[in-house]
């Protein structure tokens, strides 16, 4: 620790402090007296959130370390092709906005907590819900390890941690943050995240914006960073004797990279919301009309997305960060780095601050859907049909700690040229729930067999896909995309497509041949009901 | 079937052109960014702002407001249904 700088170090250590405290005392925050044994209490806050808090709270969960640290490096790294994030980040609401309306009231109509809860009732089958869990809680351990490189990032590039060769001596610091995340959520549930996500934001926004405008200044302003980026992404590399990257997506036989980037963007986009966490995000809404304005909203945070993935630009457009990342070998160093060398440490200090804590918050709230899903449709579910309220929240509080555990290996164990690649593995496996639940949103026509052998051939194909892809310095998990008729493609829409596929032909085969369909607990009404605006305990669809 | 459901597909089926306006809104927010080939390009320059830059930071705002136009279409089309189910009691 030689070359830690006392300011910000210090910045840092007393908003985390300040942080983790309103994080304990959020534990008492808009609580009615119910008790906070209870997984409506400790994992959906009460079901009380407005479109207000709804919006910083999927705010939190979509704009992370990802945003911040995964976004800008492949854009520092590999040029245009990192821009597929925005593209995903617009496209994304629209598409949402399609299925998810549908979701929230179906699930307050049942009063289902999880995805999984919602396959159950609707397809009546056990073995589907389990699928769904497994898959929600596999597909979050890489994005919840997304999270803890970012930190780590952040800490590095802060001098914080020792030269030492062994694995777990040198990530120290990113094993302190990861106990203290555990810690609080374990006492304060989904209310922590919900509080710390205005603290985030704040800073956030504050950083963002001085840097968008100020680092420019330093720069010979936004015609020389773009000018500067075309001509380093359209050289030559000396090792590969191929262009460094793309400066806008091309269609050439050279690293074509269209199809990669709308394939990627798609692929991201429909996944968003099929995670639990987002999910989760959604459920804690109060109103059908809170979930739609936001969708409204929400891409006016996309702007922010895209003014940070250009901070990979500024990072090589300045050649003090760029021969700093080069020389450390990570590009998950670029926007620190340009951070730390453009500013006074003092808002060094309160930048960092707001990476990390933008990277605890959606890590909380990920992990706390995880747990959902284990406790309700896993353990409930096959161990323990009786279990008591109070009994599945503290399930649910250590299976939240089991999940940071499993994201703590994938992240000290996957290799990171590009942390990118952690969340969009995470990607591949949670777009293989689409057929069953976007599908099951609109149609019963899906046979539930059927459904269960497309999603696991997609999880199959998939993974082994992820798995077989190499580059220079891996030789597995080295990328998300591979190629398809000559096109390189996103791995989770190809998988996805493979899939929805086998999921039509077996349900036309299923239901010529009469299998039973099991039984249908939700009514067509449900999937459009309001009853945040109507009496509660009335039935949703006898509202004439 | 239940009644609501019943009451919402008429509605889509009286108000085609309503109904279609929604799903051209919501289809041009989506293709808006998808077709890449549409503005992958470096000019024409906005300010300083290759096109293709300029283009996805432009799509926000619009994205936006052709959300609200189709939120405020699904509350006209639902308004119209529930009117015309209390003219038919």
């Amino acid at each position: 620790m030689s070359n830690v700088n006392a300011i910000t170090f210090t910045i840092v250590v007393v908003l985390f402090v300040i942080v983790t405290g309103v994080g304990f005392g959020a534990a008492r925050w808009r609580r009615a007296g119910g008790s906070m044994l209870h997984l409506d209490e400790w994992g959906l806050a009460g079901r009380g959130f407005g479109a207000f808090i709804t919006w910083f709270l999927l705010g939190g969960d979509l704009y992370t370390a990802y945003t911040f640290i995964a976004v800008p490096a492949l854009v520092f790294g590999s040029g245009s092709i990192g821009f597929f994030a925005v593209s995903y980040t617009i496209m994304v609401f629209p598409i949402t906005l399609i299925f998810l309306p549908r979701l929230w009231s179906v699930c307050r109509a049942k009063g289902y907590v999880t995805p999984a809860d919602f396959i159950r009732g609707r397809y009546g089958s056990r073995g589907l819900a389990l699928a769904a869990a497994l898959t929600g809680i596999i597909a979050l351990m890489p994005y919840i390890a997304l999270q803890l490189v970012g930190i780590q990032a952040v800490l590095t590039v802060m001098g914080v941690g020792t030269s030492s060769t062994n694995t777990y001596v040198k990530d120290l610091p990113l094993f302190v943050a990861f106990l203290v995340l555990a810690i609080f959520t374990y006492v304060s549930g989904l209310r922590a995240p919900a509080l710390i996500a205005f603290i985030k934001d704040t800073l956030i926004y504050l950083f963002v914006i001085v840097a968008v405008f100020y680092i420019p200044t330093r720069l010979g302003g936004w015609g020389n960073i773009f000018t500067t980026a075309q001509t380093h992404f359209n050289s030559i590399s000396p090792t590969t004797g191929k262009p460094v990257g793309t400066f806008i997506p091309t269609s050439k036989s050279i690293g074509s990279t269209q199809f990669d980037f709308a394939s990627l963007a798609l692929g991201s986009a429909v996944a968003l919301f099929l995670y639990p966490h987002a999910i989760t995000g959604t459920l804690a809404a109060k109103r059908r009309s809170a979930i739609k304005r936001n969708m409204i909203y929400l891409p006016m945070y996309s702007v922010l997305l895209a003014l940070i993935a250009l901070f990979g630009y500024m990072a090589v457009a300045d050649p003090t960060t760029a021969a700093n990342v080069k020389k450390a070998g990570n590009a998950q160093l670029a926007v620190p780095y340009l951070f730390q060398h453009m500013f006074p440490s003092w808002f060094t200090g309160i930048a960092f601050a707001g990476i990390i804590i933008g990277a605890l918050v959606p890590a909380a709230i990920m992990s706390i859907a995880a747990a959902n899903l284990f406790t309700k449709n896993i353990f409930t579910e096959f161990f323990k049909p009786d279990a008591d309220p109070a009994l599945q929240t503290r399930v649910s509080q250590g299976a939240s700690l089991v999940v940071k555990l499993g994201a703590l290996l994938f992240a000290v164990e996957l290799p990171h040229t590009f942390s990118i690649n952690l969340q969009l593995l995470g990607g591949i496996w949670i777009l293989q729930l689409a057929p069953m639940l976007i599908g099951g949103l609109f149609t019963r026509w899906f046979d539930r067999w059927a459904l269960l052998t497309g999603w696991l051939a997609g999880m199959i194909y998939g993974t082994i896909a992820a798995y077989n892809v190499s580059n220079a310095t891996a030789s597995h998990w080295a990328g998300s995309s591979d190629i398809v008729f000559g096109h390189s493609i996103y791995i989770g829409l190809t998988a996805v497509i493979i899939n929805l596929v086998i999921a039509v032909v077996l349900s036309l085969v299923f239901r010529a041949a009469k299998v039973p369909q099991g039984a249908d607990e939700t009514l067509p009404g449900e999937y459009t009901a309001d009853p945040g605006e109507a009496p509660a305990k009335v039935p949703a669809d006898v509202s004439t | 079937m239940t009644e609501a459901s019943a009451r919402k597909r008429s509605a889509v089926a009286a108000h085609p052109i309503t109904s279609a306006a929604i799903v051209i809104l919501v289809a041009a927010a989506i293709v808006g960014t998808l077709w890449v080939p549409f503005y992958a390009s470096v000019t024409p320059k906005v300010g300083d702002f290759p096109f293709f830059y300029f283009y996805l930071l432009i799509f926000m705002p619009i994205t936006s407001v052709l959300l609200w136009l189709v939120t405020q279409l699904q509350k006209r089309l639902t308004g119209k249904a529930l009117g015309t189910a209390g003219g038919q009691r």
